[in-house]
């Protein structure tokens, strides 16, 4: 290798660090919250206010008196009421290299789902599943109750 | 130690460990019956889902407003019946008002290979200002197109010339810059079907969504 490209070389790694080290963009945020109601991130119960980010893999949870209610970056919009647990499991919209996924495990309680882009971009890619049931989704407006 | 005494010291050890260590849960056990009703939009149009039984016992089409099944553990969902409005809004009504506000909808037009909006077009900015300020926690995605003239590598950079501007200009407009996100789909998403190389203006635009 020639000085000329290990430097080259060195460039495009150290500029290529600082993509790798930011945070990923969060798959949603809150939009409304009432009662006792949790964002689960990486293990830690986070209050869920209103802003509070929502990133793939993360749970929602909500107490008794607890609903929330959150948009993801592709439109897609969902509400909790109480009692209820579910988890963003996958969530993947990279318009430009057309990749689109949005799994949502609901494990218990009561849910209401309005279809966003990946819906209408990639049909197939839209899954909600509860413990017994697999939804697919063709647009646009559901609700569905897990009993205990 | 003699050989009973071993044996029964690894039987106790086994019969410990499966009492103390982590339960596994069967959720299909654990959880009772789901139950999935589609809705009409707002607009009166109903989509439609397909319910299938997470152990593969079968599976319902849902099609109409209302349409609804059951699905309990390990059996086939329950054919589709209609449930009434007044059961709906018992069971999901305050769940239902808890969804947020659909997003807004603004597409913004370019003059011919610029990143320069049209007038028509820069007047649509203060609507879209208006919606940012009036949600909780607003954010803004930004989507930049383009029609088919020129090749497709140029066109996708073209795109994102256009939503980074439409970005620019929402931020001296006082628009939080970590609120907004930008993308480009080139000429891959054109609102008219054109052949390769046509000018078409209704395709340079670029999609703002509030949410």
């Amino acid at each position: 290798m020639t000085g000329r490209s290990c430097v080259a070389l060195l460039i495009a790694l150290l500029t290529a660090v600082p993509a790798y080290a930011q945070a990923p963009a969060p798959a949603g945020r809150v939009k409304l919250v009432s009662g006792m109601a949790f964002v689960v991130h990486e293990g830690r119960q986070i209050p869920a206010a209103v802003g509070t980010p929502v990133y793939e893999q993360d749970s929602l949870a909500t107490g008794a008196d607890g609903r929330v209610g959150i948009t993801l970056r592709d439109d897609t919009r969902l509400s909790i009421g109480p009692q209820t647990t579910i988890e963003i499991s996958r969530f993947v919209y990279a318009q430009s290299d057309s990749q689109f996924s949005f799994v949502l495990k609901v494990v218990r309680g009561v849910v209401a789902y309005v279809s966003g882009r990946i819906a209408k971009l990639s049909p197939d890619a839209v899954r909600l599943e509860t413990p017994s049931a697999i939804i697919g989704v063709r647009g646009t407006r559901l609700v569905l109750q897990v009993a205990e | 130690m003699n050989r009973p005494v071993a044996w029964l010291v690894v039987v106790g050890a086994l019969a410990a460990s499966a009492a103390c260590g982590p339960r596994r849960v069967d959720t299909a056990r654990a959880a009772g019956p789901s139950t999935v009703v589609l809705l009409a939009d707002p607009d009166g149009t109903v989509g439609s889902a397909v319910v299938s039984s997470a152990a593969g016992a079968g599976m319902v089409d849902l099609s109409g407003d209302r349409a609804a099944t059951t699905v309990a553990a390990r059996r086939p969902p329950s054919p589709p019946t209609t449930v009434d409005a007044a059961a709906i809004e018992k069971q999901f009504g305050q769940t239902l008002a808890t969804l947020p506000a659909a997003p807004e909808a603004f597409t913004l037009y370019f003059r011919l290979e610029s990143n320069d909006l049209t007038d028509d077009s820069r007047a649509l900015l203060p609507g879209v200002l208006k919606a940012v300020a009036g949600r909780p926690a607003p954010e803004v995605g930004v989507v930049g197109h383009t029609d088919t003239t020129g090749d497709s590598k140029t066109n996708y950079t073209l795109g994102l010339d256009r939503a980074n501007s439409v970005r620019t200009l929402l931020i001296s407009a006082g628009v939080d810059a970590s609120l907004i996100d930008i993308s480009s789909l080139g000429e891959s998403d054109p609102r008219i079907r054109t052949a390769d190389n046509v000018l078409e203006p209704r395709n340079r635009r670029v999609e703002i969504s509030v949410r």
